[in-house]
């Protein structure tokens, strides 16, 4: 089993500055996976319960000379705590630039490899993945602990639940913006535990908190809508907003589903990444709320396919049927 | 009354053009996590009511012109309870920072709801509908002094007057507070782990005292803690706008403290004072706290 790769400007700055920040707000843990084309940083695919990340990217978005090998069809996993990765990527890169180094790439890289190491009062080689950067004047090595590479049979498990969170909601709607939203959820989060999420094909998101003593949403609309649309009821406008809702929900042209608000404010610092776009959709038979962020090809309005992120949250119990 | 099917114009619906104002004005009488609130309509405007032990009440004053909208339909004054805490979040949430929300209030709605509904964006609405119930009655009232008595009183500016009752705090337990005519001072004066005493006086600093009514020497003592509450919440803008929290004391040592807090836009606010001044003073709620003072008899 043999991993080996240069990371590249772009690559550590999606990671240092975008990707590894926004997952280390989600949480402790994190898989990385590899395989002949990509690289996946998944979160919580595996355990089941919490909220479940996925950012995939090709390789030479973020690698040169990119060289793997294993058993398991060129396929290798393990899991890493995502704040010592973050903070030795951080540390690489301090030491890369500092050195001079992003003025003359070819001579001062930064290399990521897999290596067994005896670590210090032990007699047991452990894993590591190892950062070593070249500097004119310094070298230095860091090396992240991380968990025995996965077996075969995890390996597949993990590629299943991969394969499985992939399909799109039938209906995406762009997220309304994004600092009006983490403002609202920021201030409603101390008024109940369970948010209320509804998504309808009118391009409209609802959000909404309800207790015994308070009821207290926001509803945002006219926003752009991927996949399944319908046009709203012309007079639906001069309804109140939880009319249009109950109307939406009745048409059978909204779904809802109750999440909860912790792992709907977790899910907004998601936002660290800088995507272009965010959507919002229900999975399939209001299995979850799926965010997907997109990404542009830089200075277009196309989308980058090399990078892609999504989020799940996990239903507490189906809302509105 | 009849009980007739036609629809009723609500008791109240009014429009506010910045909630952060009203935030500030509630948050002020907010001393604890869980305070049941009474709120009475009226045309004059709405008044919150919270108190404490029977010995700490605070009122907040909302004059229907501090509104760009008052429609006020009802008979009578009428009372409902409601719990402030989830008042002030629920109207915390439609605060934009940097940005004056506009929104709506509505009482009472088709299950004797508070409803609040911002107004200001078409794409996007806030609304929240908050559980009000019947009032318990307030245990006492305050009675204004009678018509020929300066009660005894003074201003102080409240940014000093904030720092006076932070210093108290390591003393702590009551608090005297002695109005005396020559010469003019204040003193406030802490006994327990120490002593601390505090004097504002008149002629020396006018900058701090700005008012000062007293005819004869007043001393009386405040539990710290309910001292404390009348400055503790106290929006930012109030100290900074550095205006003068009003501190009078009645017949029995009722001390009552009145602090204006300021309800205006931010944008209207911003502008060089001296223009906005007089329209700002139109954009003022009240806010009064009412304190008995601790009695030394055994009657306690």
């Amino acid at each position: 089993m043999k991993f080996k790769a240069f990371l590249t400007d772009s690559g550590i700055s999606l990671l240092e500055k975008r990707f590894l920040p926004a997952l280390d707000k989600l949480g402790k843990l994190c898989h990385l996976y590899f395989t002949r084309d990509h690289f996946i940083l998944l979160h919580n695919l595996l355990s089941g319960d919490g909220i479940q990340a996925i950012a995939q990217f090709r390789t030479a978005v973020l690698f040169d000379d990119y060289r793997i090998s294993s058993q398991n069809d060129d396929r290798i996993a393990f899991s890493v705590d995502i704040s010592l990765l973050l903070r030795a990527v951080r540390s690489s890169a301090a030491v890369w630039t500092g050195d001079g180094g992003s003025t003359d790439s070819s001579d001062h890289r930064l290399q990521i490899k897999l290596v067994k190491k005896l670590p210090a009062n032990s007699t047991q080689p452990m894993p590591f993945l190892s950062f070593e950067t070249k500097g004119h004047r310094s070298a230095v090595i860091q090396d992240v602990p991380i968990s025995k590479p996965l077996s075969r049979s995890l390996v597949l498990e993990l590629q299943t639940a991969l394969d499985a969170a992939q399909s799109l909601p039938a209906t995406l709607v762009q997220a309304p913006d994004m600092h009006k939203l983490q403002g609202f959820v920021d201030r409603m989060r101390n008024l109940g535990d369970s948010l209320n999420v509804t998504i309808s094909k009118y391009g409209g998101i609802h959000l909404q908190i309800s207790t015994t003593l308070l009821t207290l949403g926001a509803e945002f609309q006219n926003l752009l809508v991927i996949g399944d649309r319908a046009h709203q009821a012309p007079n639906d406008q001069s309804l109140s907003a939880q009319a249009r809702l109950e109307s939406a929900l009745v048409k059978g042209d909204a779904q809802s589903v109750q999440v909860s608000v912790k792992h709907f404010a977790k899910s907004l610092h998601c936002h660290l990444v800088k995507p272009d776009c965010t959507f919002y959709g229900i999975g399939d038979l209001g299995s979850c709320l799926t965010v997907i962020f997109q990404f542009f090809v830089p200075g277009s309005r196309q989308t980058d396919k090399s990078i892609s992120f999504h989020c799940r949250l996990p239903v507490q119990n189906s809302g509105a049927d | 009354m009849s009980s007739s099917q036609v629809i009723e114009a609500p008791d109240l619906i009014c429009q506010l053009d910045s909630v952060q104002g009203m935030v500030n004005a509630l948050s002020a009488v907010r001393w604890k996590r869980y305070q049941d609130a009474m709120i009475e309509l009226s045309e004059h405007g709405i008044v919150l009511i919270v108190e404490e032990s029977g010995c700490l009440q605070a009122k907040v004053y909302m004059q229907s012109e501090l509104f760009i909208r008052y429609e006020y339909n009802a008979q009578g004054r009428p009372r409902f309870g409601v719990s402030l805490g989830l008042l002030v979040d629920s109207l915390n949430t439609f605060s934009v920072p940097g940005h004056p929300s506009a929104i709506e209030i509505q009482y009472p709605g088709p299950d004797m709801q508070l409803l609040l509904k911002s107004t200001d964006s078409l794409d996007a609405c806030i609304y929240a509908e908050i559980r009000t119930t019947i009032p318990e009655t307030i245990s006492w009232d305050y009675i204004s002094e009678p018509v020929g008595i300066t009660p005894h009183s003074f201003i102080v500016k409240s940014s000093a007057l904030k720092e006076a009752i932070d210093d108290l705090e390591w003393p702590g337990s009551s608090i005297d507070i002695t109005l005396q005519p020559s010469p003019p001072s204040v003193t406030f004066k802490g006994e327990g782990h120490g002593d601390l005493q505090i004097d504002f006086m008149y002629y020396v600093n006018t900058d701090l005292l700005t008012t000062f009514n007293c005819d004869r020497l007043v001393s009386h003592r405040y539990k710290y803690k309910f001292l404390r509450a009348t400055i503790t919440n106290l929006p930012s803008s109030v100290i900074k706008e550095n205006r003068g929290s009003k501190f009078t004391i009645g017949r029995g040592g009722m001390l009552k403290v009145q602090h204006l807090v300021s309800v205006a836009r931010l944008s209207d606010a911003r502008p060089n004072a001296n223009s906005t001044d007089q329209y700002q003073t139109r954009k003022i709620a009240f806010v009064e706290f009412f304190l008995k003072p601790e009695v030394d008899s055994d009657d306690y």
